[in-house]
């Protein structure tokens, strides 16, 4: 069993830890008895989707994210014909709004984005950085984390969580937050969203395994403190809630 | 006739608050009320110095008076690390006469870098160094560009700054601006061809976001850097680190004038040059400013030594959400030569506020303890699951790790066997909860 991740712009796109996203799932990928081949794309790179099963790319700076739509054109087609044939796509953080059909920056300036979306994302002069609980769409057990934003995201009508009881959604306090469609997967959630969330990384391993074709074991692998760490995070976070 | 009241006010309070033992923020805050541009009517000395940055702040501050001071200044500053607008409100009005003149020579502020430009609004800096931008307190501070695009606005035109050259980011102030002083270290014993590090923030220019090169790195993105496509670049420096020994913990300034370390850190080193260089602005005379700085232990206590059962203790106070802290401390653990043991403490993320983020655990390069001399590495706390899941992925033998809910319980552990020294590394927020529990040396 073979497998290849494609990672954008790790280099660049990197905000806190998102690296681990990729790390924690090469790691489960392995248990299960996987070959992983991870591809790393820099700016300079055209990146190569046609082996691609899943496609990463993950929070960065505003400015980065803009030299992350320059070059968009340039493989916009290879990366909507990838989606296009079922390779999972997770984009995290500010990554997200470069899946959409346009980033207006706090000065304007309108840059078209990978439109496998048609929402829009306006920055903004305010950052709302905070951590998170969500409710999942496709998933039960509530997602944990933390956002770092200065956007509102606009116009979508599958977001990967229905509500938030803690943080700021797409475009309001508690509001539904990030983007699902197919195989695309979108959260402005940050950093190792995939280590701090069990069941995130489960329906992710279960999209691929769907794709290649290949049987699901009867449980999926459990790692040693993945569990525990979630377990506490969302123990305290509930606990502010209240 | 406010700003006599503001003045009044102020020292009441603060009187009033000494007695309660409240902090150093409430009377400024509350003389800013009375008369909120009162910054900018009271009279301050003709050197005024603010340092900011991510990391060594408050040390830097701590040396630069030292110095001031042995070289006879009268020297006024926010001991208490009160580094908002409301703190400094109360440092200066409570050493203004009523009439509204500050007394002493020198004004010197640790500015929190968010906060720097509502400070200096009513005021400027005669000198202000900007020591780094690091990620640090991501969950306050957004990320470095952000910070940078904060501190910006505080910058007037008059005002010389004192910059970290190897810093690519901070370099970036210098643009457009007349009066810049640039301190750094050459190539020394410590610097590599190649970056160390989880992630690499210099791999871009931050003015095009090119690729950037580098001639030599010192730690992280710190070093000799230039951008192929815009030609940002470090600049030569009117201060330097000219030649570093950190295994003998001896450094020389300027070629001529040598100094020992009291703490072989690299970042004792950086504090140290941006103190040097802005007490030389400020007219210290190099003598003086090397009797002092030689062998300064600083009274800011963020190194601890302790002993714990039969071990030696030392407590390298890091801050949490600031991976750069880490690897220094982690660095200096791993340049040790004798056996030891390491603490790894994260329980309380903030003392200041509520987070429960950790993505910060995954930017620090725990690889630097996988050496010889390390023999155990103890988690705990109540994020220990957290700490334990980044060490599964780092080389470092399992068995090498153990893992305990509380601080309590890794100190029961500790006290139970092994002589070797020990090493903590933790933040402000949670090193109360060991020290607590061990016997400090003086």
């Amino acid at each position: 069993m073979e497998l290849t991740i494609a990672h954008l712009y790790p280099d660049s796109m990197s905000l806190y830890g998102e690296y681990a996203n990729v790390a924690v799932l090469r790691r489960h990928l392995e248990v299960m008895g996987v070959e992983v081949t991870v591809r790393n794309f820099s700016c300079e790179d055209t990146p190569d989707f046609s082996d691609a099963d899943f496609i990463y790319m993950g929070a960065g700076t505003e400015k980065r994210q803009k030299s992350v739509l320059i070059a968009a054109p340039h493989y916009t087609p290879a990366l909507q014909a990838a989606a296009e044939g079922g390779a999972v796509v997770l984009f995290t953080g500010n990554a997200m709004e470069t899946l959409g059909a346009s980033v207006t920056d706090a000065k304007g300036q309108v840059w078209p984005g990978f439109a496998l979306a048609e929402f829009t994302t306006v920055e903004t002069d305010r950052r709302t950085p905070g951590d998170v609980v969500a409710s999942p769409a496709l998933w039960d057990a509530p997602a944990v984390g933390f956002m770092n934003k200065c956007s509102l995201t606009h116009g979508i009508t599958t977001p990967l969580f229905k509500e938030l009881s803690l943080g700021f959604g797409n475009d309001a306090e508690h509001g539904p937050e990030g983007y699902v469609s197919g195989s695309v997967f979108a959260t402005h959630l940050t950093g190792p969203v995939l280590v701090k969330n069990p069941d995130f990384l489960d329906m992710i391993i279960r999209r691929l395994f769907a794709r290649k074709g290949w049987e699901l074991p009867e449980r999926l692998p459990v790692l040693p403190h993945e569990r525990e760490a979630y377990n506490v995070t969302l123990r305290e976070l509930q606990a502010r809630i209240k | 006739m406010r700003m006599f009241f503001a003045i009044i006010l102020c020292k009441l309070l603060r009187f009033a608050g000494k007695l309660v033992g409240k902090g150093s923020s409430l009377p400024g805050q509350y003389a800013l009320k009375l008369c909120p541009d009162v910054l900018g009517r009271v009279k301050l000395p003709s050197c005024v110095i603010a340092v900011t940055g991510s990391n060594g702040k408050t040390s830097t501050v701590e040396m630069i008076a030292a110095i001031l001071r042995k070289s006879g200044r009268t020297v006024v500053y926010n001991e208490e690390g009160s580094n908002q607008i409301e703190g400094v409100a109360t440092l200066i009005l409570c050493n203004s006469t009523f009439s509204g003149k500050m007394r002493g020579d020198v004004l010197l502020l640790e500015s929190d870098e968010r906060y720097a430009r509502r400070s200096f609004k009513w005021f400027h800096p005669t000198h202000f160094v900007i020591t780094n931008l690091y990620r640090d307190q991501l969950t306050r501070n957004g990320h470095p560009e952000w910070v940078y695009n904060a501190i910006l606005p505080a910058i007037h035109p008059e005002t010389t700054l004192v910059l970290n050259a190897d810093d690519p980011l901070v370099s970036c102030f210098a643009e457009g601006h007349e009066k810049v002083k640039w301190f750094g270290l050459d190539r020394c014993s410590i610097s590599t061809g190649e970056h160390h590090g989880i992630y690499h923030d210099g791999a871009r220019c931050p003015v095009c976001q090119g690729r950037m090169e580098y001639d030599w790195y010192h730690y992280e993105h710190i070093g000799r850097y230039h951008c192929a496509d815009c030609g940002h670049h470090r600049h030569d420096t009117d201060f330097a680190v000219t030649s570093l020994d950190l295994e003998s913990g001896k450094l020389t300034i300027d070629g001529d004038t040598e100094i020992s370390l009291a703490f072989r850190s690299i970042y004792n080193v950086y504090n140290i040059l941006a103190a040097w260089s802005v007490c030389s602005l400020a007219g210290a005379d190099k003598a003086t400013m090397a009797s002092v700085i030689s062998n300064y232990i600083l009274k800011n206590g963020r190194m601890v030594q302790f002993t714990l059962g039969n071990h030696h203790g030392v407590l390298l106070t890091s801050k949490h959400e600031n991976s750069v802290a880490y690897d220094t401390n982690l660095a200096y653990i791993r340049h040790t030569k004798e056996p030891c043991q390491v603490l790894i403490i994260v329980d309380a993320i903030s003392r200041k506020y509520f987070t429960g983020e950790t993505s910060w655990l995954w930017d620090i390069d725990f690889d630097q303890l996988n050496c010889e001399q390390v023999k155990k590495i103890i988690l705990c706390g109540k994020y220990v699951n957290d700490l334990a899941m980044r060490f599964d992925y780092t080389n470092i033998a399992a068995e090498k790790i153990a893992c305990y809910d509380t601080v309590p319980q890794a100190v029961g552990a500790l006290k139970a066997g092994g002589g070797e020294e020990l090493y903590v590394v933790t933040c402000f927020s949670d090193r109360d909860k060991l020290l607590d529990l061990v016997q400090r040396e003086q």
